[in-house]
């Protein structure tokens, strides 16, 4: 067999290079990303200026428009990944030549880098444009690496999933939303709780434990996932 | 044999519903006749989520072992009852709630809960739609649903606990007491095992139709 | 035995209400090529595809044992050396680049893959995108021999190719059933070879 440890990374490196090499070139997914993250932040910026929510009401708003902002971009830039494998055909040649789990991985590591990039763009702009005040950055550091992480496992695993169906777009949130749903309570109950500066109970082991399981089920049902 | 099984369950469903309303005294703390919908709103609930558990074995048996149409078929309809069951309960617990809380939707973790999971099911049905060759549609469902299964234990367990929650305390509570009457917990129990075999019956007679579909189709 | 051969038995399978294979059997010796032969839509294509492990038989066997060892479908994909019609790759990435990450992927060294481009006249610095039709099947060629496979299951081998380049692949096939190597070929265009080739005709 041809196996060994080292080599499986450089698979899943390699993966992690093409990725961004193609979207270096193309830029679309960036784009996309970007495009949506502004749209809703000028939206909801506007709901809370000019048309007046007030700050009490907003403490307890703020942290899950962010996180339906964040949802909403992933969505529309993420299913790409596996998508576009199969549109452009070039599904077959990858099926002839990657081990799956270290596909996974390497897609997984791109989407990561996505979220974690909209994040950076998207989380100092909101916090100014809001004027939410954050007790424990660190915190929402935490969380929002946490919550990013469930957002792109579960967003590539579904990803692949639904390119080897019809009606790729709307069933794509359709499948997504369910399985997102107690990342996004939990990510956006500690948002609050990071903003307001009170202690987080359990909820945060909850979240690492999300992310923790979707892994694993990401590791296990994905070959079969990508394989006949 | 299975005919005398259908009238046993027959006679069976007709005395829960008579003990329901004629055996079982009701709950305090409810208004009027209202807590009797415990009876088929909790049982409808447990066997919806049943339903869901079956159908993940189904699945996990189709994907690891021999990749047999007959699981993927019983995986699927499965969901199909427990989407029923699920929507059942579900309605039966917004007229409960509009009884005793004044309106038919309250944001009740449970409530909120059991709609997520009804939101897999549909799911599950629209990705198999969406999908035309049968291998590739029996693999691709079963590992959503076994993506489900792993997801749902946080909702359940984790929605509760961030509101406040309007449900009555669980019946079975950390010490393991039951804080039923008698009486009511016969009943209960007894259109829990009710439901149940009246949901792997129906199960049974639908596999063998979509069974009888299949063949045809492929002709 | 330390030798690799296919066998492959009873294989059906079906698309909704079409069945396409319908109990297609054969077998390839070392040094040996299957010529699979029928009209269009008999299912030639779909047997291909069975054999490389992209598509898995509702029902039948198919026993692939390198150098002695049996390989299941996991590791049979991997394995095998493909060229088919709608074997594409990425248009953003230059020919080289492609070559690079697919010899990382399948974690061997590149240059045989360079070595074949350079055989049949591929200039590597293109975007494969820009490539025109025969230029994307020479690049078929050269990835699909990339990593040195002992089974060749070849779809349309020489389609869109010059008289050049077919000469080209018909030489690379030559050398790889010489040195031993298995080869099934479907759709070719030209039913001649210079080496005698059992036939499978899948009616149709």
């Amino acid at each position: 067999m041809r196996h060994s440890a080292s080599t499986w990374v450089a698979e899943a490196a390699a993966v992690f290079m093409k990725e961004w090499r193609c979207e270096f070139r193309t830029r679309y997914s960036l784009n996309t990303l970007a495009l949506f993250a502004f749209t809703t932040l000028v939206v909801v910026s506007f709901s809370l200026g000019p048309l007046g929510v007030s700050l009490s009401k907003g403490t307890a708003l703020l942290p899950v428009l962010l996180w339906i902002t964040l949802l909403f971009s992933v969505a529309a830039g993420l299913p790409r990944a596996f998508v576009q494998e199969e549109e452009t055909q070039t599904a077959m040649a990858l099926r002839l030549a990657a081990t799956p789990s270290a596909l996974f991985c390497g897609k997984l590591l791109y989407g990561l880098t996505l979220v974690f990039a909209l994040e950076a763009l998207v989380t100092p702009v909101y916090v100014a444009m809001t004027s939410l005040a954050i007790a424990s950055p660190g915190l929402l550091v935490v969380v929002l690496a946490a919550g990013g992480y469930g957002l792109a496992v579960g967003s590539t695993l579904v990803a692949a999933i639904i390119a080897q169906a019809r009606t790729k777009g709307t069933l794509f949130s359709v499948l997504a939303f369910p399985v997102l749903l107690p990342l996004l309570v939990l990510a956006v109950e500690l948002t609050r709780v990071a903003a307001s500066g009170t202690a987080p109970d359990v909820a945060l082991p909850q979240l690492l434990l999300y992310d923790a399981v979707v892994t694993v089920a990401g590791l296990m049902l994905f070959p079969v996932v990508w394989n006949p | 044999m299975k005919k005398l099984l259908a009238w046993l369950l027959w006679l069976w469903m007709s005395l829960v519903i008579l003990g329901a309303f004629l055996y079982a005294p009701l709950a305090k703390g409810f208004i009027g006749e209202s807590s009797r919908i415990l009876f088929f709103h909790v049982p409808m609930a447990w066997v919806s989520f049943v339903g869901f558990i079956a159908a993940a074995v189904w699945s996990a048996r189709y994907l690891f072992f021999g990749r047999d149409p007959r699981h993927d078929r019983a995986a699927a309809v499965a969901i199909e009852l427990g989407l029923v069951f699920g929507v059942l309960a579900t309605v039966t617990g917004a007229l409960w709630a509009r009884i005793m809380w004044g309106a038919y939707w309250n944001w009740d973790p449970r409530q909120t809960s059991l709609l997520v999971s009804l939101l897999f099911y549909a799911a599950y049905l629209a990705l198999r739609a969406a999908v035309d060759d049968r291998e590739t549609r029996g693999r691709l469902s079963a590992a959503y649903a076994l993506l489900g299964l792993v997801v749902t234990p946080f909702l359940y367990w984790v929605v509760p606990r961030i509101t406040y929650s309007l449900h009555p305390d669980p019946v079975v509570n950390a010490q393991g007491k039951v804080e039923m009457e008698a009486r009511m917990q016969h009943v209960l129990y007894a259109s829990g095992i009710g439901f149940a075999a009246l949901f792997f019956w129906i199960h049974n007679l639908q596999c063998r139709v979509q069974a009888l579909l299949d063949r045809k189709s492929a002709l | 035995m330390t030798t690799t051969t296919l066998r492959f038995e009873n294989l059906h399978r079906r698309f909704g209400r079409l069945a396409v294979l319908k109990g297609v059997s054969g077998a390839v010796e070392p040094g040996g090529m299957l010529l699979v032969t029928g009209a269009n839509g008999s299912g030639k294509s779909t047997l291909l595809r069975c054999l490389s492990g992209l598509l898995a038989p509702d029902a039948g066997t198919i026993e692939y044992r390198e150098k002695g060892t049996g390989l299941d479908t996991a590791e049979r994909r991997l394995r095998v050396g493909v060229v088919a019609p709608d074997l594409a790759f990425y248009g953003e990435l230059t020919v080289a680049e492609n070559l690079d990450f697919f010899s990382r992927l399948r974690r061997v060294s590149a240059a045989r893959g360079f070595a074949i481009l350079d055989r049949l006249g591929l200039p590597t610095d293109r975007l494969a995108g820009a490539l025109s039709s025969g230029m994307r099947q020479r690049l078929r060629w050269g990835w699909a021999l990339l990593h040195s496979p002992l089974l060749l299951l070849l779809d349309e081998p020489f389609q869109n190719f010059d008289a050049p380049g077919e000469r080209t692949a018909r030489e690379l096939l030559a050398e790889h059933l010489a040195e031993g190597g298995l080869a099934v070929v479907a759709n070719p265009a030209t039913l001649e070879f210079d080496h005698a080739a059992q036939r499978l005709d899948l009616g149709g």
